[in-house]
């Protein structure tokens, strides 16, 4: 049993640990996508930016139309990876990751922080006008990108499995599958939309950066093999129990935290709304898919996210 | 490697003809195998270690509270067993007296009814809490850590510049100092038999155990801070994660039923002796300043019932106090029956007419405090402030004379420091740090502070100052 305010930090913790994981994955794969296709297809390079940014909505209200897709792509870019007023920029998350892991340290092992900290301190140093060169934000964000996996793996190889690392855990499962949620329920329309008629390896392309924004193409391929057929990485990306990044197998791990967080004797209110959540997800998700009902259901999953949110923070953090 | 010796002063490495020292020999034998370029690698590494750990203070006043790095000097400080023994033995019948001090005016006030020191000068201070007059701290102390500094004259005489009785910072430092260097100049350390300081944390964290209220129990330590914005920060923390206690914040803790109990996810828990590194006036809103959003509402009630125990004891403060001071020679005398072991340094006290006058005539001369501020905040350095300066100073001192004192000022002792490739002297100042629970203890070294700026004065980290690793050395067999 933790303090109530250390339990608060380490979730938050967790949350922009994952978060900041997610933009800088989804910032190197959009910025390959996009220029991939730029010559081929302008509005689907257009698209993709677009998309990060509803993903990511941290950029001011009302971009101006006129802006070239040059200056799209560079603002986003920019505005995602280093923008200290991007509430979504991966220094943004860094940074508030790095801030709840100095207020709960005690918690924390040298090396979870010496990793953290030294991410964020490299992330700090990279200026405006380094990042402006491709090459040099490709390895900037994959150097950043890895700082978050071994900070993640020091997580999981240094810290006692107490009621401290379930909450965060539970900050980065929660983290985890709404953003997938967030990325499925922001893609899927224009991705539907789109005949596979038109440009076959185009609309491919697509699919496969959705899958690798999620970092699941490789576990895709594992069960499908290298075909890409989009009702099965619907349903891969929804159901599949296996692969961490999926919807059902991310309300899994946060039931099962909370589960492991609950008293024995008493199911807790946040508890039993994402139990609720992983049930449907495990027994009767593919039914939706047929009956084409796949974006409310994914309204319905982001909304009992939100409201496990605030559930768990009554009940745990008492805010 | 270029050495530069001082012109005039006391240094701790050369004396007076520039020979060194002979504790300092093995050491400068070691550093002159270095060269330059051995000697600026190891110093990118050490930036890099402090830097990636975060061992860093907080500026105020800088936007956001800046987190720096305090800056540290790799050439150590070293103090041979004999001298120690001489700042031990002192600080010892200090803090015993200090805590006899602290006992009597919140009791009888027999020093005061005694006229060793002026009743009127110790129940005026704003550190002295009439609202905890006749509570007896457990076990009758009220300093538990303190941190006292100390300053060598021209003739290398140590004196006690000041006594910190509150809130006592750096002790942190000492401990990441001695990592620091034995991770980049392993090679030091093996030649000299250094005490080892490590145990503090344990020695603290036993001191604290002590003065539980609940006997026979595990008793519940923690560590309250302000927050993750104090200057201190690290430091709360470094001591929480070395204890293995909880570090709490006030908003962690509530009273219920006269006890005290920190939130915790699962219900709460009660919490029996508290290692405060909050200011007397925000430990309890309901106690001292209505604004203490920092504390705990209540907590003095609890306190004062003895249910749970404070570390320093509320009210130590008055006995820090930069014009009590003046006083602790004659306190010492008047408590233990004994001289003052280790000198200090002559004050003037700007309450008394005479002193005032005197120190309105030779302001170009003198140091003047506050003597409720510390960290070097609110203070003239007299020889080197402008004639305009001094008389906006004056002017201020006469509107609350009794809030300031004014002492010669001392000609620091010096330390070779490196500095762009060359080791320079700079003025330092030394700070050990002492615990008391069953016992005295004084931990065998302590925090050596360096004004980095060629001339300065001034070693506050708060103003431009850095600090060494400092060796205390075993007595050799006999």
């Amino acid at each position: 049993m933790i303090l109530s305010r250390v339990a608060d930090g380490l979730y938050w913790m967790g949350r922009y640990l994952e978060r900041a994981e997610n933009a800088a994955r989804l910032l190197m794969v959009s910025e390959e996508l996009s220029t991939e296709v730029l010559g081929l297809d302008e509005n689907l390079a257009r698209g993709e930016w677009r998309d990060l940014r509803s993903i990511f909505p941290g950029f001011p209200d009302g971009e101006p139309p006129s802006r070239s897709l040059a200056a799209l792509a560079s603002t986003s870019l920019r505005g995602l990876s280093i923008d200290p007023e991007n509430r979504y920029s991966v220094f943004y998350s860094l940074r508030k990751a790095r801030e709840n892991a100095r207020s709960v340290r005690e918690a924390l092992s040298l090396e979870v922080f010496i990793n953290l900290n030294e991410t964020y301190r490299e992330l700090e140093g990279q200026t405006r006008r380094a990042l402006a060169d491709p090459a040099a934000f490709r390895s900037a964000m994959q150097s950043t990108h890895r700082g978050l996996m071994s900070t993640v793996g020091a997580i999981e190889h240094t810290l006692t499995r107490d009621a401290g690392w379930l909450f965060l855990k539970l900050g980065e499962s929660l983290e985890r599958v709404f953003r997938t949620v967030v990325i499925l329920r922001t893609k899927l329309p224009a991705l539907v939309a789109t005949e596979p008629t038109v440009d076959l390896p185009l609309f491919y392309s697509q699919w496969r950066s959705l899958l690798r924004g999620l970092s699941c193409l490789e576990n895709y391929r594992k069960v499908f093999g290298a075909r890409l057929e989009p009702i099965d990485v619907l349903q891969f990306l929804l159901f599949d129990a296996q692969t961490p990044r999926s919807v059902r197998y991310g309300a899994s791990a946060v039931k099962e935290h909370l589960d492991r967080i609950s008293s024995a004797s008493e199911l807790s209110q946040p508890a039993r709304i994402v139990g609720k959540l992983a049930a449907e997800l495990s027994y009767q998700g593919h039914e939706l898919i047929r009956d084409g009902q796949i974006l409310s259901f994914l309204d319905h999953v982001q909304a009992e996210l939100g409201r496990a949110h605030d559930a768990l923070s009554t009940q745990y953090f008492g805010t | 490697m270029k050495w530069v010796t001082p012109k005039t002063g006391f240094d701790e490495v050369f004396d007076a003809r520039g020979q060194a020292r002979p504790h300092y020999a093995a050491l400068i034998s070691i550093l002159e195998s270095f060269t330059k370029e051995d000697v600026e690698r190891r110093e990118r590494l050490q930036q890099l270690t402090l830097r990636n750990q975060g061992i860093t203070f907080t500026v105020y006043g800088e936007k956001e509270g800046l987190e720096r790095i305090f800056p540290f000097d790799f050439v150590p400080r070293i103090i041979p067993a004999a001298e120690w023994k001489g700042i031990q033995d002192g600080l010892v019948q200090r803090i015993t007296t200090l805590n006899l001090f602290l006992a009597d005016v919140y009791g009888d006030q027999k020093c005061l009814k005694d006229g060793v020191i002026p009743a009127e000068l110790v129940l005026s201070r704003k550190e002295y809490k009439r609202a905890l007059l006749g509570l007896v701290p457990p076990r009758k102390i009220y300093t538990h850590v303190v941190g006292t500094d100390l300053i060598r004259d021209d003739r290398g005489q140590y004196l006690i510049l000041e006594d910190n009785c509150r809130v006592p910072s750096g002790v942190s430092y000492v401990l990441e100092n001695r990592n620091l260097l034995s991770r980049v100049f392993p090679e030091f350390l093996g030649a000299y038999p250094i005490r080892p300081i490590k145990d503090y944390p344990t020695l603290l964290l036993e001191t604290l155990r002590f003065m539980a209220p609940r006997r026979g129990q595990n008793p519940v330590v923690v560590v309250l801070s302000p927050g993750i914005h104090n200057s201190a920060y690290f430091e709360h923390s470094f001591l929480a994660r070395e204890m293995g206690v909880p570090l709490v914040e006030g908003r962690d803790l509530l009273v219920e039923g006269n006890h005290l109990f920190m939130r915790r996810t699962h219900g709460k828990r009660q919490v029996d002796v508290i290692y405060r590194r909050i200011d007397d006036d925000f430990l309890d809103p309901l106690a001292f300043r209505r604004d203490g959003m920092l504390g705990v509402p209540g907590l003095i009630n609890v306190y004062r019932e003895g249910n749970v125990a404070l570390a320093n004891a509320p009210g130590a403060g008055v006995a820090d106090d930069k014009s009590v001071y003046a006083y602790m020679p004659k306190l010492i005398k008047y408590y233990l029956g004994e001289e003052a072991l280790l000198p200090q340094v002559p004050t003037y006290l700007g309450g008394k007419k005479d002193d005032f006058k005197y120190i309105a005539e030779h302001l170009d001369q003198l140091v003047v405090k506050t003597t409720g501020d510390a960290g070097g905040y609110g203070m003239l350095m007299g020889p080197f402030a402008a004639a305009k300066e001094r008389e906006t100073y004056l002017a201020g001192m006469k509107k609350n004379p009794g809030g300031y004192i004014a002492q010669p000022l001392v000609e620091l002792s010096t330390h070779p420091t490196h500095i762009d490739g060359r080791f320079e002297p700079r003025r330092v100042d030394l700070r050990p740090f002492i615990l008391y629970g069953d016992r005295i203890r004084v931990l065998p070294g302590g925090l050596t502070r360096v004004a980095l700026r060629a001339g300065s004065y001034v070693v506050n980290s708060s103003q431009g100052g850095g600090s060494k690793d400092t060796w205390v050395l075993a007595p050799r067999e006999p």
